[in-house]
């Protein structure tokens, strides 16, 4: 006994959480770890406790305090308990108050993929809002084109028809030589075969060679509408032709002409 | 207020009554706070000093009892002890402003004494007094400290003017004394 007389009076206080020394402490729960006898020497001395807080009974708790706590019971989902837990006080709050951090936790999670979610959505919204803002300033900037060439009563025009007369395509033309923008209108044109495709000639009034003005196709109407840029502006035209070509154009023109200036 | 369950006698077994509150029996959790709110509250109104705070620790202590009866074991130990030991630290706790999740003494508490029924407690109640009343009023005075005030050996030291040493033996000697009444 005397090995553990040492620890024998420190053994009361730590019954009582009284002792503030931590290393006396860890001592002592090491010395426990290994000492049987102190061991049982503690569980004795916490029974010798709890018989010290017998000195206080006496007052009883007011009946309201019964009452307050069969209700409390009665408001309280019976959850069954399959292994011992922790005897934890301080949490007087309802139950389903414990499970609130992991329900906000996934709710956070939620809310967080329902942002992402949208931001991919509002980016795709955008992208898609930013193409058509494009395509209609695009076409915008074509009609405003064609309007001034059109109402521009300066600008030279022509109207091809057909050489056979019967039936009777139509292509006419609108030439802005400054700019070097050439506008073509089409109609009633025999449907090419898929590997064809119409090509506009610029012939310079200087009597250079053809100048290719872009190539069309017209819809199965016979319809076309093109806006050609030539590469270099302040080319005067004489006048403007149409073959037909390979589907991608021709360097030079194939003849026959198909349409030419009428008259 | 009525509780649902089977009625519970004076005699009805201590071990019976826990196994009834794991099942849910309210009525059975009515019969241990019958036989022991006396005991955790008369702890709580000792160490707090304030009915109405000696009363939320009652609730406190009773409700996580319902809501966890299997942290008590009735197989090693008996509930009064345990349920005061428990009180008391709980109150010290408060007292002293500790965090609300300071670990709590889970270990079964095994006394000898039979505290199942109002007279048993009675007579329990009355030795304890009797043995305290025979220690030399110094003496009383440190295990009060110690206890229902919650105070470190070294705070007792200080307070008392006292070696630490002799705090600590003298305050082993008085709870030895109660032991000994009750051998």
């Amino acid at each position: 006994m005397k090995e553990h007389a040492q620890y024998a009076d420190s053994l009361a206080l730590y019954a009582m959480h009284g002792l503030d020394d931590e290393r006396e402490m860890a001592e002592l729960r090491e010395h426990l770890d290994s000492c049987g006898e102190c061991r049982r020497e503690l569980e004795a001395l916490r029974a010798d406790v709890a018989l010290l807080a017998l000195s206080t009974s006496g007052p009883q708790p007011p009946q309201r305090s019964r009452e307050r706590l069969m209700q409390a019971i009665a408001a309280e989902p019976r959850i069954q308990h399959k292994h011992k837990s922790r005897f934890v006080l301080g949490r007087l709050q309802p139950r389903w108050l414990r499970l609130a951090p992991t329900l906000v936790a996934v709710l956070v999670l939620i809310a967080s993929v329902a942002l992402v979610r949208e931001n991919l959505h509002l980016r795709d919204t955008r992208d898609r809002l930013a193409r058509e803002l494009q395509d209609q300033r695009g076409r915008a900037a074509l009609a405003m084109e064609v309007m001034q060439m059109m109402n521009d009563s300066s600008l030279p025009r022509m109207t091809l028809v057909s050489a056979r007369n019967v039936p009777q395509p139509q292509v006419k033309t609108i030439y802005q030589p400054q700019k070097g923008h050439v506008l073509l209108m089409a109609n009633n044109l025999p449907v090419l075969p898929d590997d064809k495709v119409y090509e506009l000639w610029l012939l310079p009034s200087t009597g250079a060679a053809p100048m290719a003005a872009g190539t069309f196709s017209p819809d199965p109407k016979g319809s076309a509408l093109m806006l050609h840029a030539m590469q270099d502006g302040g080319i005067q035209a004489k006048a403007f032709a149409v073959t037909v070509e390979p589907r991608g154009g021709s360097p030079t023109p194939t003849m026959p002409i198909q349409f030419a200036p009428a008259g | 207020m009525r509780v649902s369950g089977t009625q519970v006698s004076n005699q009805t077994d201590e071990a019976a009554l826990i196994a009834r509150v794991r099942d849910g029996d309210q009525a059975a959790m009515a019969g241990l706070y019958d036989r022991y709110s006396g005991i955790v509250y008369g702890v709580a109104l000792r160490v707090l000093g304030n009915t109405s705070a000696a009363e939320d620790l009652v609730q406190e202590v009773f409700l996580q009892l319902w809501r966890n009866p299997q942290a008590f074991d009735a197989d090693r130990g008996k509930l009064a002890p345990w349920l005061a030991v428990i009180a008391r630290n709980r109150a010290i706790d408060l007292l002293r402003k500790r965090p609300m999740e300071d670990d709590i003494d889970e270990l079964p508490i095994s006394t000898g004494v039979n505290l199942e029924d109002e007279a048993s407690q009675r007579l329990a109640i009355s030795k304890v007094r009797g043995v305290l009343g025979q220690l030399p009023a110094d003496q009383r005075r440190l295990l009060e400290m110690a206890f229902f005030e919650g105070l470190t050996h070294t705070e007792i030291a200080s307070k008392t003017g006292e070696p630490l040493g002799t705090v600590k033996t003298r305050i082993r000697s008085g709870l030895l004394a109660l032991r000994k009444a009750f051998s």
